[in-house]
């Protein structure tokens, strides 16, 4: 993925604000003529707006114990009147799991969860990646040397078996595995960076800016970033996917998100052994986290296609 | 020359002559001693012996000698009524002297134990399985398949599965939720697992806010044990009124645990200092718990949740839920370092009140932080009297001690069940000690037997949990045994075991003919010699896995020769 990235170059910034809007426009009309990427933006507006009204679409407090309440029995199956289920008992429609709280009310709050590991995993790897791999491309020589071999040697650990030796120091928890994942993810984006400042620091704009007595510090962060970060986007959109899956497979082994927070991993964890008796307390919080990975990757992939001339050319032959 | 030969030949003559009358009128030990050959190569029996100094070194146990080839007595420092129930227990089977020597406690005798059982370890694949062979020469009846595979899986679901789809013939511990299913399933049988057991909320008094007795009061009033039991145990759980259950004679002497009362639970809370704040909450902790099923806490995710929820919504504490890896969980709860509520329970190991009494409320226990003299001096009293009857208002003053002074919270009294196929024969499995699949009738040669988890080790001395208890049961024996359906005990490579009048002293007549797994043959001196590595510390072959020996010390109180 990334080193597809390394190629990509957005037109520097320029005084001639009409040709940056036809560029934006283009690459626009790129991406609204691609169904899939559509559809995952579609899926994503969604999730972003049941997370946000979770608490007014979820029937019950996710947290609330039924017990006493209601005429419900452990791991009730889904009860939907409009399927047959009798009007006298109450409505569950993804039934009640092993501590007798309602399961849809727990998907639908669990979505907040997700969505904000994922834009907060993605969001710290971003900012922490961004600036190594800046300050490692715009230096060079042996400040690039030493940041890059740093960067390889957390990329030679399987990603997910650093964030479980990183959460066994931290102590188990979801803010840990959030700063787990991050860490993990951060080479990757330094990457992608320093490849783009490498690229963009060679162009004349850059030169110019110089030769006009811009320091450093302008030249990176003015100059040169802003038009380096296009790959960034493609990046950490594909990134959420991948760090909400993680997120959720860290929960599931019971060191991400604690009891009782709906994160959709702990969910599926904590029912595992009920996969038979109840396949719906597995089914549910599975399918939330497929459809939300898919969302996340129909976007990136629309994004990139988007955003890259060179594939926007093979898709128009 | 030739005279004073001859005179040195008659002399000669008459001292042999003289010694083989002397052996042969001696005492009755003597001489099945001297007749009896060790090991089959015609040598004298000389009887071995571990003993201690004197009882000042803490322990139950003065000596263990072997008296002559079939007879061990035991000496104790004190009467222990229970000692037949303890000398049943597996962490004490018998190994051969020699093997024992021979391993130095470490290597072979770990994974692969020399015992006289009806199985012998053939194989043990690390992470798959432990296959077994049927020993020929066994002392008693033959086992119905001729070799065993035992497997592991974590999860039920998956154990329940191997069931059904026919490459397991046992599974144990299936999800109560799965119960229906296999009783409906006539290719099935569901298999109670009778164990008596108790599951507890701990309290460390050496940390505040629960080194105050009228908070864990609270606790104690505060949860709605009824409504775990109602709907997170399986059918036949009941609500603990006392620590030990009621099946162990004198577990439910003294009053009945508090009833759940919150007006009174919460004007404890405000007494002593811990109002509610603004959001209802009077002060925040932890609930440390470990998530492996066990018979008396078969879900333990889940009922940490409900008690998080019980002890906000009823008692405005907040508790955050800490799962932690099991052997930690245990080291750190065992040794009183967990802060706040920790959710353990119980087993019983042989069927006496001092198995869960004196364990963990006794005088060096740390779990509950510091040790409550008004309880551990009524069981060492109480430990001391045979007669059920005599030691009847012992623990009654014991319990209600308990009562007063909450090191923990009584919750339930769970039960659980096993599996097996219909086409299974014998499947059973006992409320003491683990199922022996020599009783396991497959159809076939092979039985296959799925637990939850694999063994740590295989030397029974060295081991506690269960998973590593069962599959070293099918190899080694101890002196006593337990029923299959009961706490009875009765003879196994004892063929009794009897008691002077105090129960100081205990003499066991060992069976003969039997034959160890290597051929050697089976004498006292293997009792003496596999009771004194768990005991004695300064035995070379004190070693093991962990080095615990942790029944050894806690069974009979310290170990011999203890480092300080």
């Amino acid at each position: 993925m990334a080193a597809s990235m390394e190629g990509l170059e957005i037109q520097p910034e320029i005084s001639n604000n009409y040709k940056s809007d036809s560029l934006l426009r283009l690459a626009g009309r790129r991406f609204f003529r691609q169904r899939s990427a559509l559809i995952g933006m579609i899926i994503l507006g969604t999730l972003i707006f049941v997370a946000i009204f979770a608490s007014q679409i979820a029937p019950y407090d996710p947290n609330q114990v039924l017990i006493d309440i209601e005429d419900i029995t452990q791991r009730q199956d889904p009860c939907i009147h409009l399927l047959g289920c009798p009007k006298d008992q109450a409505q569950h429609i993804m039934g009640i799991d092993g501590n007798f709280r309602d399961e849809f009310s727990r998907v639908i709050h669990g979505t907040r969860v997700s969505l904000f590991i994922g834009f907060t995993t993605v969001g710290l790897a971003i900012v922490a990646g961004t600036l190594i791999g800046a300050v490692s491309g715009y230096a060079g020589g042996w400040v690039d040397n030493i940041i890059m071999r740093l960067m390889d040697v957390i990329l030679a650990f399987p990603s997910f078996l650093l964030a479980i030796a990183i959460i066994t120091v931290l102590g188990r928890g979801l803010q840990n595995a959030l700063y787990a994942i991050a860490i993990v993810y951060t080479p990757q984006f330094a990457r992608v960076v320093r490849a783009s400042v490498l690229s963009v620091k060679e162009k004349e704009f850059v030169s110019a800016s110089r030769a006009l007595g811009a320091g450093s510090f302008r030249l990176l962060f003015i100059r040169i970033l802003p038009n380096a970060i296009a790959p960034l986007i493609v990046t950490g959109t594909l990134g959420i996917a991948s760090a909400i899956l993680e997120a959720a497979a860290l929960s599931f082994l019971g060191l991400g998100a604690q009891p009782p927070l709906s994160e959709w991993g702990t969910m599926l964890g904590t029912d595992r052994n009920q996969v038979f008796s109840a396949p719906h307390l597995v089914f549910y919080p599975g399918i939330s986290i497929m459809i939300t990975v898919l969302a996340f990757n129909l976007l990136g992939d629309g994004l990139r296609d988007a955003l890259d001339p060179r594939l926007a050319n093979k898709a128009s032959k | 020359m030739r005279k004073s030969t001859l005179l040195k030949l008659l002399t000669f003559g008459l001292l042999l002559s003289l010694m083989l009358v002397a052996c042969g009128n001696g005492d009755e030990t003597e001489a099945a001693a001297t007749t009896a050959p060790d090991e089959g190569d015609g040598e004298e029996f000389v009887g071995t012996s571990v003993s201690a100094e004197s009882c000042d070194y803490g322990g139950k146990i003065l000596s263990i000698e072997a008296v002559d080839e079939l007879t061990v007595v035991f000496t104790l420092c004190s009467p222990d009524p229970a000692f037949p129930g303890k000398a049943a227990f597996t962490p004490f089977g018998i190994l051969p002297a020699e093997f024992i020597a021979a391993t130095g406690g470490t290597g072979d005798i770990l994974e692969q134990p020399v015992g006289t059982g009806p199985y012998m370890v053939s194989d043990w694949v690390r992470g798959e399985s432990v296959t077994y062979t049927r020993f020929d020469d066994y002392w008693g009846d033959a086992p119905a398949a001729e070799t065993v595979v035992l497997r592991w899986n974590a999860e039920s679901a998956a154990r329940l599965l191997e069931l059904q789809a026919g490459t397991a013939d046992m599974v144990t511990l299936v999800s109560k939720d799965d119960f229906q299913a296999i009783e409906d399933d006539p290719n099935l049988q569901l298999i109670p697992v009778p164990n008596p057991n108790i599951f507890y909320i701990g309290f460390t008094n050496t940390f505040a806010p629960w080194d105050n007795v009228d908070v864990r009061r609270a606790v104690g009033m505060g949860i709605d044990r009824q409504r775990i039991v109602d709907n997170f145990y399986p059918p036949g759980s009941e609500v603990a009124s006392h620590f030990t259950p009621c099946s162990i004679p004198n577990g439910c002497a003294g009053d009945e645990w508090y009833e759940f009362d919150l007006e009174a639970a919460n004007a404890l809370l405000d007494d002593a200092g811990f109002p509610r704040d603004e959001n209802g909450v009077r002060f925040t902790t932890s609930i440390y718990f470990r998530d492996v099923v066990r018979v008396y806490l078969p879900q333990a995710p889940i009922v940490a949740v409900e008690i998080q929820t019980q002890l906000l919504e009823n008692l405005g504490i907040d508790a955050e839920v800490v799962e932690m890896e099991s052997g930690e969980f245990i080291t750190e709860s065992g040794n009183g370092r967990l802060d706040g509520l920790h959710l353990l329970g119980w087993g019983a190991d042989y069927p006496h009140v001092t198995n869960f009494l004196d364990f963990h409320f006794g005088r060096i226990g740390t779990q509950f932080g510091d040790s409550y003299p008004d309880v551990y001096e009524q069981l060492e009293a109480g430990a001391q009297i045979g007669d059920e009857a005599a030691a009847q208002s012992i623990y009654e003053a014991a319990n209600n001690a308990i009562r007063e002074l909450l090191p923990m919270v009584p919750i339930a009294h769970g039960t659980a069940a096993d599996a097996a196929l219909a086409s299974l024969g014998g499947a059973y499995t006992p409320p003491f000690g683990a199922t022996q699949f020599m009783y396991l009738d497959p159809g076939d040669d092979t039985l296959v037997y799925v637990q939850n988890a694999e063994p740590i080790g295989l030397w029974c001395a060295d081991m506690t949990d269960g998973e590593s208890l069962r599959p070293c049961q099918q190899v080694v024996e101890t002196l006593l045994e337990y029923g299959q359906d009961s706490g009875e005990v009765h003879g196994e490579l004892a063929t009794s075991c009897t008691s002077n009048d105090d129960g100081s002293v205990w003499t066991c007549a060992l069976r003969s003919g039997v034959l160890f797994h290597d051929g050697s043959s089976f004498d006292a001196n293997d009792v003496v010699a596999s009771w004194a590595v768990g005991l004695d510390m300064a035995n070379p072959s004190h070693v093991g896995s962990t080095g615990d020996f942790f029944y050894f010390g806690y069974l009979w109180d310290s170990f011999i020769n203890a480092e300080d």
